[in-house]
């Protein structure tokens, strides 16, 4: 077993990953219900990977995720940052034993908990009480959806999941609001890595210092304001510290981020070079960048069978969430001897081994694009599984859609996946249809590894209501649309077959390009920008520097290209 | 709170409407901030929206705490937040000092003087004040041997702002002790060679000093030793995993007997490296009781840490970058960044070892050690808030002995030198002065009492009477402070009431600054930043 720590930096970053640790809750969950579906028992995949074991002070066992997740204060709504495992001692808040003089008390409104969390936390209450009583205050499922669906503020209001007392660090910024903390710069500023990194870093530590052999990292990074910077720095001590171990960066912004501050040429410009700039600073200290927020989700063909508002980053990180889940899928499985395949998982590898197939050999690329089928169609037996290939739809902005490139690597997950017949493909099945699919493509990738499992991904009971009203109870698609419901949520849909991929090809130049060219126009070549980038702290050289290392990028997906640096 | 009493929806305020947002924002500031000066203060418990408790006497902590948004209290917070990263302290005085001086000018505003005049006062005050400040401080002398009752007073003074009597006493003792513990001639003092450990657990006063290290972290093998007297310790930064995420390695394997092979072979590398250490151990235990620890900040994974046991070696992974150079100040030896050429020179030494658990948590102390450069303060509390506040508490407390030793003077506390500042400036510079500027120097002669006049308030004792026995005192040719008990005239120096002479001198320097800036203020334009909080 090689353990996998992950990390999350920003708001919609901590959106995505709350959805993400609820699939994980709901596995474990599952796997334990004796009453559960064969198929979540049976998953070969070991959670051990991505949580850990630990014990109270009072000896009570505890199983967390292994996780950093660094959000603004205030961020978590009613949840405490220590989580409520731990809290032994209930505290008085009139005891102040370090002082005999007077005690100012001052109380911040307390933030309501919702219908969700009160649920949670009765269950939790009655579990304690007595075995099964299901007495008073019992609060409807379909009352919590609703809830959920109107209103939700913090990525804490739908996580079911309890968190380590280290995991959650809350920076405290220097008088900034929320809305203000949007560009490199004012994270730079408010954030010193001197002062208050190294509270962060202990943190990691801590988790790192439990792994007996460490496979990697997964940071989440929410890149669209101020906590890129803090990424940047945090990435960059990451890459200091622990210099053999590799970093698989999800780079994730919510549709709403790219429509603001577009009002004049000035911030225009400051979007531009935030942009240019955070994806240079953060693209440099890991080994694989995978963008993902496309503009508008709902009207993406990714989000075909789903209805999603893109106003509300519940709704989106849900999708993103779910992609991830299925990318990470084979850092976990069970491996079972090097040759033989079990009939529920295959495929595995560790995050060493997927950097190095996508972004370690050929043109080294390492920009990454993720592509998703949500839900995964039914392999049909005549069109081979060509049907799944297609429906496989990007989530990362700025690619170039049917790029003909023969020398893509990808890397793709399917699991949960049904066959003609209505039951389970199974793994072995699911990998002759879809290396026959790609057998019978005109346009076929250098090379593609394939992993399969045979267990679905799980819907929590507060993932939203985004489903389409053709997917069925276990993901399949409907021929006829169910009458009367538009969108269909967790109390209908129980489990989702997926398919997800990493492409790196050159597809995704048109992302890196329109980066690097507003880096040089902005940065190196134009001046006007230059006071802005001085505040930013960003000297002539370091923009230099980092337009050098796009450019490099750029060349080696298209040797062809003659990059307007190279002409002065 | 008092801070947002400008007029919101103004596009331009006009010069008069400008000046006044600054001073009630000033004001407001100085409210929220003034009961927490000095020993008899309010502490203020910070309940947040999930029930998160936080607990300070500190302004520096407050300041960060608290959601500020009129600019111009920003402005005078990030002063006061940046004086105390510059001397630990002083940033409830630099914040109600800066609020005075304000208030003192509104006086002179309202009756239609031109804030530039006082400004000119406030310059040629804050000079001569700074003048007086180095004949006022008294002189200590460090050398060698620094006067180890004065670094104490010093510490005593600060801490018992910040924790009650008995607790602040006790810690006085640590961090004066630790200060001189990780002190080396001719060499600037690096407060992080003190490390602050803490520990969840039963009372406060269990706080003490560990001559040594505590490690947050222990051995990861069931079979080592969990007490081990005379230690050899081995700092290293070796890798002692087996690492096949050698990233950049671009190479396949074509078949799976290739793969065992690339395995076993990079295996052994790691074994041999573990074994450098086992042999080096050997010559230095062998036929002794000694024992050997190895604490390394890379990884250990558990084939080494099985063959370190094997051998009786307890090992530590993933130590904390900043314990290799306190492993070394407080053991000796060296830090090796590879296992070639092992010597037993490069080997520290400690008399004790031992694992502490609580829950899964798990501390290491290295104690015992010989002529310790490093140490470490080891807080227990009860709950998070207590441990965070004393923790603060400590660090000041630090600092305040650092700023003794570097400034090698102090002054004498408990508002002395404020009063005998004010009667310096209006008794002899003040007539010095041409025209109207004498009147910008009273105005900063009155704003220096707010620091006694603050102190007897948060007292209950009456300003009034405070200040009128103070100055007739100090007329009378004495150097006095304020008892916080009887509201008498006391001698700080008797009471042994020090402040730092850095702090002292930071306030004085940047307060008026910021005062002045804020009083030339012509027009408040609202631009790009919204003033208003958006709701």
């Amino acid at each position: 077993m090689r353990e996998l720590v992950t990390v999350q930096v920003g708001e919609f970053a901590n959106f995505v990953g709350s959805h993400f640790w609820n699939f994980q809750d709901e596995l474990i969950g599952l796997a334990a219900d004796p009453l559960g579906d064969a198929v979540f028992k049976n998953q070969h995949l070991n959670m051990d990977v991505l949580y850990r074991s630990g014990e109270t002070q009072q000896g009570v066992l505890t199983y967390t995720p292994r996780l950093v997740s660094v959000g603004f204060k205030g961020g978590l709504g009613s949840v405490s940052a220590r989580g409520t495992l731990y809290n032994d001692d209930v505290d008085t808040p009139s005891d102040t034993v370090t002082w005999r003089g007077s005690v100012a008390t001052h109380y911040t409104e307390p933030c309501k908990k919702n219908l969700f969390l009160q649920s949670l936390s009765e269950e939790e209450q009655e579990n304690l009480v007595d075995g099964k009583n299901s007495g008073r205050g019992e609060i409807e499922d379909k009352d919590i959806i609703e809830c959920l669906e109107s209103d939700v503020t913090f990525w804490t209001d739908f996580s079911k999941v309890h968190y380590h007392p280290q995991s959650l660090y809350q920076f405290v910024g220097s008088w900034v609001d929320a809305q203000e903390f949007d560009n490199y710069g004012i994270g730079k500023e408010s954030f010193s890595w001197s002062l208050q990194g190294e509270d962060i870093d202990e943190r990691l530590r801590f988790f790192v210092e439990e792994c007996d052999h460490i496979q990697g990292f997964q940071f989440i990074v929410d890149d669209s304001g101020g906590f890129s910077a803090v990424a940047g720095d945090f990435l960059e001590s990451v890459a200091d510290e622990y210099s053999n171990t590799p970093v698989l960066l999800y780079s994730v912004r919510s549709p709403s981020s790219s429509n603001v501050l577009r009002e004049n040429k000035k911030q225009i410009i400051s979007r531009d070079l935030h942009d240019a700039i955070s994806f240079a600073r953060l693209s440099s200290f890991c080994q694989l960048y995978v963008p993902v927020g496309l503009p508008s989700l709902n009207r993406s063909k990714a989000a075909t069978h789903l209805c999603i508002d893109d106003q509300k980053p519940y709704h989106c990180s849900a999708v993103y969430a779910a992609a991830l889940h299925s990318i990470g899928l084979p850092f976990r499985m069970e491996a079972q001897g090097p040759t033989t395949d079990s009939c529920y998982v295959s495929g595995a590898v560790h995050v060493n081994d997927m950097v190095r197939m996508l972004a370690g050999q050929g043109r080294q690329n390492m920009v990454a694009i993720l592509d998703v089928a949500m839900p995964a169609p039914t392999l049909l037996e005549k069109h081979l599984g060509q049907s799944l290939l297609g429906s496989l739809q990007p989530l990362t902005p700025e690619v170039k859609e049917d790029a003909e490139d023969l020398l893509a690597l990808e890397s793709m997950t399917a699991h949960g996946v049904f066959e003609s017949g209505g039951d389970r493909a199974s793994v072995s099945e699911l990998k002759d249809q879809i290396s026959a699919a790609y057998e019978g493509e005109t346009v076929r990738p250098m090379l593609c590894h394939l992993s399969a499992a045979q267990c679905p991904l799980p819907v929590p009971l507060p993932f939203p209501s985004i489903f389409g009203n053709l997917v069925g109870q276990h993901g399949q698609l409907l021929a006829t649309p169910i009458s009367g419901v538009s969108t269909r949520g967790s109390l209908d849909v129980y489990s989702i077959p997926m398919a997800a991929r990493l492409r790196s090809s050159n597809a995704v130049l048109p992302f890196i390009e329109r980066r690097l060219t507003n880096l040089l126009r902005h940065g190196v070549q134009g001046s006007s920008a230059t006071p802005l980038l001085r505040s930013w702290g960003f000297g002539r050289e370091e923009l230099e520097d980092m337009g050098e290392s796009l450019s490099k990028m750029v060349l080696a997906l298209n040797p062809h290209s003659l990059s307007s640096s190279d002409s002065d | 709170m008092s801070l947002r009493v400008l007029n919101p929806n103004a596009e331009v305020l006009n010069k008069s409407a400008a000046l006044h947002m600054n001073i009630n924002a000033a004001k407001g500031l100085q409210d929220v901030l003034k009961s927490n000066l000095g020993p008899k203060g309010t502490i203020k418990m910070l309940v947040g929206g999930a029930g998160d408790i936080k607990l300070t006497k500190d302004g520096n902590t407050l300041l960060k705490e608290m959601q500020i948004q009129n600019p111009t209290a920003i402005m005078i917070a990030r002063t006061a937040v940046a004086q105390d990263d510059t001397s630990g302290d002083g940033t409830t005085s630099t914040v109600i000092f800066i609020g005075e001086l304000m208030k003192q000018s509104e006086r002179y505003i309202d009756e239609g003087m031109h804030p530039r005049v006082l400004v000119d006062g406030f310059e040629i005050a804050k000079r001569a004040t700074l003048q007086f400040l180095d004949k006022f401080k008294t002189p200590i002398v460090v050398g060698d041997e620094p006067d180890r009752e004065i670094l104490k007073m010093v510490a005593r003074t600060t801490l018992r702002t910040k924790l009650y009597e008995a607790l602040a006493d006790q810690l006085t003792d640590i961090v004066v002790n630790a200060v001189l513990c990780i002190r080396k001639p001719e060499e600037a003092i690096d407060l992080f060679m003190v490390e602050i450990m803490h520990m969840r657990h039963k009372f406060d006063v269990d706080t003490r000093l560990v001559e040594g290290l505590v490690l947050d972290h222990g051995s990861r093998h069931p079979d080592m030793k969990r007490r081990a007297e005379n230690c050899y310790i081995l700092t290293s930064n070796v890798s002692l995993e087996y690492d096949k995420s050698e990233i950049n390695a671009g190479f396949f394997y074509s078949n799976a007997e290739q793969r065992e092979a690339m395995v076993a072979a990079e295996r052994r590398q790691v074994d041999e490296r573990v074994q450098k250490i086992i042999e080096l151990k050997n010559k230095v235990c062998a036929g002794t009781d000694k024992n050997f620890v190895v604490i390394n900040q890379k990884g250990i994974d558990p084939p080494s840490l099985d063959l370190l046991a094997r051998e009786g070696i307890i090992a530590l992974r993933r130590a904390k970058r900043r314990n290799m150079e306190r492993l070394v100040l407080a053991c000796g030896g060296e830090a090796v960044n590879s296992v070639e050429n092992l010597t037993p020179d490069c080997l520290g030494w400690a008399g004790l070892v031992y694992e502490h658990v609580l829950g899964e948590e798990k501390y290491t102390f290295v104690e015992n050690v010989k002529n310790p450069h490093s140490c470490t303060i080891l807080i227990k509390g009860p709950n998070d808030h207590t441990i965070a506040q004393i923790k603060d508490a400590v660090r000041d407390g630090l600092r305040a002995v650092k700023n003794t030793i570097e400034d090698e003077s102090v002054v004498m506390g408990a508002g002395s030198f404020e009063v005998a500042a004010r009667q310096y400036l209006v008794n002899e510079v003040k007539k010095t002065v041409q025209g109207r500027a004498q009147l910008g120097v009273e105005a900063f002669a009155d704003a220096l009492l707010v620091v006694p006049k603050t102190l007897a308030e948060n007292s209950g004792l009456d300003t009034q009477d405070v200040l009128i026995a103070l100055k007739g005192a100090h007329d009378r040719g004495n150097v006095v402070g304020l008892s916080q008990h009887t509201g008498e005239p006391i001698d700080p120096q008797m009471e042994g009431i020090f402040d730092n002479y850095s702090v002292k001198r930071q306030i004085i320097n940047s307060g008026p600054v910021i005062a002045s800036q804020l009083l030339l203020v012509d027009e408040v334009i609202r631009a790009g930043r919204n003033m208003r909080k958006p709701t």
